[in-house]
């Protein structure tokens, strides 16, 4: 039974259930603080484990990339503990800003895979090129579950103001770390595959472990990273590879070396990353595909040859 | 007479990579509305794709590979200046990758990117073609393009019509000749009555054919855009279903999808309880297509992509709770550098006779 302590349309606080996979890492802060400012309690799926994956992978069609797999799991682990399931639907932030297409259909890919379950999901919609932005979207999801306009409103202008204040944050982080001396590696890849523990972590983890900084290519000025994306690359259409390829072509003189990190079979960085390779102007560049296979040994072989490379080549 | 009329020296020679068979219309389009001489490569074969998987990443779908192939193909046939498509996929990043790779392998050529062209005004045609010809004679070119869009309409019409009845022929061969003559009739276009005439003669000679068709197997293809319609890159699926006599019915082409499409808001409409939004390029048609076949009592469908379609392999949930829903059988084939006749043809004679045993269970 429910308890009544709050009130709410079911005589109780709705959960809302958060996967902790795709972009949860780029929109914790945003989410986060715009369910809390709205007063409805949040679910967040623990960490990534070999089991999310094994039960992701069960779930989802054979060819859907790793991080989708991921996220299923994270999806499955949710199911039947909360009211709703946060799934955005994002298509584009306006011309030539495209999210991999697998944004646009995740919203009904977990709807169809999890139609047996009776799970709500709750969704927000963003295409701007049709007209809808992200304020719109968060208002018409916040009255899916009964929230007036104005409050949303101003749920979201806060989210968003926090959201702003946090990435500041990020960046003079990475700002201070650009500082350091020593071996500096930037990792450019998608947020979800760096930042998961499960896949990206151990990446990272090998990488400090052998004392050298780990700087993120997409971490700067989202504005500037997109400018310097299309420098690069004028028609590169994804949001996040833009960033990604922004990050490269601003900084790639501060970084001893590159590590392009992707998952299998990612649609856009097999093309992005050829092109960031074909593009290359001298920094040592490793291209490193994670395919989920238990085990570490082959990934640390190959980081280690690359960092001894790079130390090398630091040191003549 | 004028000497360059017959060297055709001062004009640009212009290739577009082979999709189905639409480049008759572009041919037709280049040559008739631009005054600019067209290249056509030959049709791909294996070595085409061979050559595009050589420069390719491993990754990317397969109709990215065969364009590539088709566009080396092509510039070895002597084209200067290459036209490439762009689409809501990764087909759109498609055009700027292989300029890139061309211009590392060392081709010399001008390459018209279409994605270049995309900040969605209407002036970007005129752009474009503004590439393929500095001074383009304005009503000639309009009227060569309603007329290149007749074209695609009748070459679509023709092969639904081909597809739907060629496996069921008293006289083994009859249609495939008669839609060859259409193809090199297209071939040689060179106004409106050309085009007319040729449809007129194809569609006669289609209706003088003597068929046979006893409730036969119908099964519909569906899927992703350039792997279902180009016959090269599906191993000539199509002509293989028909051979075994089954009529054979496929939504997506041009006409249906970009020169007649009614829109995501309007197809969505009878998908509503499967799928909320759109979910790529071709999926909300896709999904819409597959419940249509299944309403309609088809006994199959065929779900047809490249290997690493995202958008394709997104909408496979919601085919799969189609299928179960109608008790429909549904077939999903992933063509990659690697699919060879043998691995398809195995598969569409179990398919087949599992069709044509449930047909007569519960029939």
């Amino acid at each position: 039974m429910p308890d009544k302590k709050s009130a709410g349309a079911a005589g109780r606080k709705l959960i809302i259930g958060l996967p902790r996979a795709l972009l949860y890492d780029r929109y914790r802060v945003l989410w986060k603080t715009f369910f809390t400012e709205l007063g409805t309690d949040l679910l967040v799926s623990p960490p990534t484990t070999l089991e999310t994956l094994n039960r992701g992978t069960a779930i989802a069609i054979d060819e859907m990339c790793l991080s989708v797999k991921i996220y299923l799991g994270h999806v499955e682990k949710l199911v039947g503990n909360c009211d709703y399931i946060l799934v955005p639907r994002i298509s584009n932030f306006g011309i030539r800003r495209y999210m991999c297409t697998t944004f646009e259909g995740l919203f009904d890919i977990c709807g169809n895979l999890f139609r047996r379950t009776g799970q709500k999901f709750l969704s927000y919609n963003i295409d701007v090129t049709h007209g809808l932005d992200e304020e719109s979207a968060f208002v018409s999801m916040a009255a899916e579950l009964g929230f007036g306009k104005k409050a949303a409103s101003k749920a979201y202008k806060k989210a968003k103001k926090a959201e702003a204040e946090d990435w500041k944050n990020q960046v003079k982080r990475q700002e201070a770390l650009y500082k350091q001396d020593g071996l500096k590696v930037m990792i450019a890849g998608h947020s979800y595959v760096e930042n998961d523990a499960y896949i990206g972590k151990p990446v990272t983890d090998f990488l400090k472990s052998a004392q050298v900084t780990v700087l993120r290519a997409d971490v700067m000025d989202r504005k500037n990273a997109l400018k310097q994306g299309s420098r690069l690359s004028p028609t590169m259409r994804w949001e996040i590879s833009r960033e990604i390829a922004g990050g490269i072509y601003e900084n790639r003189k501060r970084v001893d070396g590159i590590i392009l990190l992707s998952v299998f079979p990612c649609g856009p960085d097999a093309m992005t990353n050829d092109m960031i390779i074909r593009r290359n102007d001298g920094t040592p560049i490793l291209n490193l595909m994670l395919d989920g296979q238990s085990g570490m040994a082959g990934v640390e072989t190959r980081l280690e040859s690359f960092v001894d490379i790079l130390n090398f080549h630091k040191n003549t | 007479m004028a000497k360059e009329d017959l060297t055709n020296s001062n004009k640009k020679k212009i290739a577009f990579p082979i999709a189905a068979r639409y480049n008759y219309a572009v041919k037709y389009f280049v040559e008739a509305g631009l005054e600019q001489q067209y290249i056509m490569q030959p049709r791909m074969t294996r070595k085409t794709l061979d050559i595009g998987s050589q420069y390719s990443p491993d990754t990317v779908c397969t109709p990215f590979k065969t364009t590539l192939g088709s566009l080396i193909e092509a510039l070895e046939c002597g084209a200067d200046t290459l036209l490439m498509f762009f689409g809501y996929c990764r087909l759109g990043y498609y055009g700027e990758l292989q300029e890139q790779i061309l211009r590392d392998l060392g081709y010399e050529f001008d390459f018209i990117n279409m994605a270049e062209y995309t900040t969605g005004k209407s002036r970007d045609y005129l752009k474009v073609v503004k590439r393929m010809c500095p001074k383009p004679h304005v009503a000639k070119a309009t009227v060569a393009g309603m007329e290149m869009i007749k074209m695609v309409e009748y070459i679509d019409e023709v092969e639904e019509l081909y597809y739907q009845n060629c496996g069921f022929e008293l006289t083994k061969g009859a249609y495939r000749k008669a839609l060859n003559q259409f193809y090199n009739d297209l071939d040689r276009v060179a106004s409106r009555g050309d085009i007319e005439a040729a449809h007129q003669r194809v569609k006669s000679a289609f209706h003088e054919i003597p068929l046979k068709k006893e409730e036969p197997l119908r099964v519909g293809l569906i899927g992703e855009y350039f792997t279902v319609q180009d016959d090269f890159s599906n191993l000539e699926l199509e002509q293989k279903l028909a051979d075994m006599g089954v009529e054979v019915h496929r939504w997506m082409n041009l006409s249906h999808r970009n020169l007649h499409y009614s829109g995501e808001k309007n197809l969505n409409v009878r998908i509503r309880d499967l799928c909320r939004y759109e979910m790529g390029p071709t999926s909300t048609a896709n999904i819409w297509c597959a419940r249509d076949y299944a309403e309609r009592g088809f006994d199959g469908i065929i779900h047809v992509k490249s290997a690493g379609c995202t958008p394709e392999i997104d909408v496979m949930p919601v085919l799969q709770n189609i299928g179960a829903d109608y008790k429909i059988p549904i077939l999903y084939l992933t063509y990659d550098s690697q699919a060879s006749d043998t691995g398809l043809m195995t598969r569409l004679e179990a398919f087949y006779d599992m069709l044509s045993m449930r047909k007569k269970v519960i029939r």
